[in-house]
């Protein structure tokens, strides 16, 4: 397989970004450091952002009145002033921040990676609008690795998993969930508000007020209020937003964990405004903190995966995500096991299975106990124990399901792999579920 | 319906893929004047602690006056707790060994391990649990067992 060339694409993340803002910053906050005088977001090391480049109008000849810096040197409380008017940290602090620096120590993250990137995965849309300095775009990049790398360990180890379980699997590796999680064990702290003079360590988001805060004046919660009250309009008809489809048709139409995607694509091409009016509800209404944990884990995955590669990047999954541990068995519910068990056995065409009672005890005592087994012609298929017949029956028809579903083969190659380096394998992966 | 499934998260398991070590930041203070801060002035002043602090980037060093106190250094950690030790009187090689027991830390409370039980396991055994309606059946004739 032909290897993505990665720089060539991530030319726009990594290149210099400026705001107006910044030329506030540039005439106010002067400093004899060219490279203070504008915001630099960026992602390649600062020692390597020329000091020729300049933001400034001035012809190539002319000079700057150098000495003025010294003699309009800003004071402590100017700087300050001229900070607190950015919505988010500075990317030239980013190096000051022993917080910022010792969690790139603590994750382990390549030295390819700067502090100015990771300074910017921290920083929510919540927090700072503009796409160039919040990590909105970083976030839809490892939306998708993550997917990716997810679904495919989980479809490659267990290639019979119903189409149910595996979106509940993939809900327990990367849904928001389980990165919020990851975010607290990595120890990374919230800023109370973001702003400019914020250290760059903390993660920034604007908090959405609590549902059971009172509004101010009246003795009411926020989430009793009117326009936020659930409306009493009843089930969603066919076709109508929040309509649960098929399980065939979400593996097409929803996100990685089966749900629906509120606002598609397609939405946004047919209404462009709507993506500005979404940035500015989340602007006023803030975001909850698990969104912004999850908004961050997605946004450093993805800038992993831009400045140190593939490989990299997957390791980092397999150390942070996969590495976590997951009872595949406790995913499953079934209504009616017995059932689809016989259904599973005719579509594989083994005999219809048969419950038979394997050994008792106190059958006439009030703490009896059967067990039972599930036998499709001579196989033993599974076998439960029970207090009573039934029972045993049931939890054998789960046993033999679970046998069947939970079928893991003994070496197992990912698709993905073959973009690291290896050998292209094809993978096994099986009917899922019985339809009954 | 088919088969449905049970939304869960997955657990960590710190140190089977990335290991984050639980100690984030160590504050160190020290007196100039009270004697007991002998040992903390001159550690501070020795290699010891920048050489501490290079070995450790994962860990944000503070070093700050804590005038007529005894020094002490305070420990924070992941989980939200903190563990202070108070290092009066001490020489420097004390006060980093001092140093390396809060950084192998977990933050948690020290407490009495019961039961035996030193080990736990996330994983199902592979022997499966024991039951009595497997395995050779045993007798038991008179004082002994006897498998049928």
């Amino acid at each position: 397989m032909k290897a993505l060339r990665l720089l060539r694409r991530s030319g726009s993340v990594l290149s210099p970004r400026t705001r107006p803002c910044c030329f506030i910053h540039q005439t106010q906050y002067r400093n004899p450091l060219p490279l203070n005088i504008f915001r630099l977001q960026s992602t390649a090391p600062a020692q390597y952002q020329s000091a020729i480049e300049r933001e400034d109008d001035l012809e190539p000849g002319e000079t700057e009145p150098t000495e003025d810096f010294f003699h309009n040197a800003p004071t402590q409380e100017e700087r300050e002033s001229i900070l607190s008017q950015l919505p988010s940290p500075h990317p030239q602090h980013a190096h000051k921040s022993a917080r910022l620096s010792a969690l790139h120590a603590r994750l382990m993250l390549p030295p390819r990676l700067p502090l100015e990137t990771l300074a910017r995965c921290l920083v929510d849309p919540s927090a700072d609008i503009d796409p160039h300095f919040n990590n909105s775009s970083l976030s839809i990049l490892g939306y998708d690795l993550l997917g990716l790398y997810t679904s495919e360990a989980v479809l490659c180890r267990h290639p019979r998993l119903p189409t149910e379980v595996m979106f509940a699997a993939m809900w327990a590796y990367c849904g928001p969930k389980t990165l919020a999680a990851i975010t607290r064990e990595w120890g990374v702290e919230v800023a109370a508000a973001p702003g400019g003079e914020v250290d760059p360590g903390y993660l920034q988001c604007k908090h959405i007020e609590a549902g059971n805060a009172s509004v101010e004046g009246t003795g009411v919660q926020v989430k009793d209020l009117p326009i936020l009250a659930t409306d009493p309009k009843g089930k969603p008809m066919l076709g109508e937003p929040g309509w649960r489809r098929g399980v065939s048709s979400r593996t097409v139409k929803s996100d990685h964990f089966g749900d629906e995607i509120k606002r598609t694509v397609l939405d946004y091409a047919e209404r462009p405004e709507l993506r500005q009016e979404d940035l500015q509800r989340k602007l006023e209404k803030g975001v909850t903190l698990e969104t912004a944990s999850t908004n961050f884990v997605r946004a450093l995955m993805g800038a992993v995966y831009l400045h140190a590669g593939k490989k990299a990047a997957y390791n980092f999954f397999k150390a942070h995500i996969l590495s976590r541990h997951l009872d595949f068995s406790k995913l499953f519910e079934f209504r009616q096991p017995t059932r689809d068990l016989s259904r599973l056995c005719a579509r594989e065409g083994f005999e219809s299975p048969v419950a038979r009672i394997l050994s008792e005890t106190g059958r006439k005592s009030r703490s009896p106990v059967f067990v039972v087994g599930v036998f499709a012609g001579k196989d033993k298929l599974g076998e439960g124990s029970g207090s009573s017949l039934d029972e045993a029956r049931i939890r054998a028809a789960v046993g033999a399901l679970k046998g069947w579903y939970l079928y893991s083969p003994l070496e197992v190659n990912v698709p993905s792999q073959a973009e690291r380096g290896g050998n292209w394998e094809p993978v096994m992966v099986d009917g899922g579920e019985v339809v009954v | 319906m088919p088969v449905q499934a049970i939304r869960t998260t997955s657990t960590a398991r710190n140190g089977v893929g990335a290991f984050i070590l639980q100690c984030k930041r160590l504050d160190f203070h020290y007196c100039d004047h009270w004697g007991s801060s002998k040992g903390m002035n001159t550690f501070l002043r020795s290699p010891l602690i920048a050489r501490f602090a290079a070995a450790h980037p994962q860990i944000q060093i503070h070093i700050s006056p804590r005038p007529n106190t005894h020094p002490i250094i305070r420990g924070l950690y992941i989980n939200g707790r903190e563990k202070v030790i108070c290092v009066r009187n001490l020489e420097k090689e004390q006060i980093l060994q001092k140093a390396e027991l809060l950084r192998d830390a977990n933050g948690e409370k020290v407490r009495r391990m019961k039961g035996g039980r030193l080990v736990g396991s996330l994983n199902e055994s592979v022997r499966g649990v024991w039951d009595p309606f497997h395995g050779g059946n045993k007798e038991i004739i008179g004082d002994r067992i006897v498998s049928s």
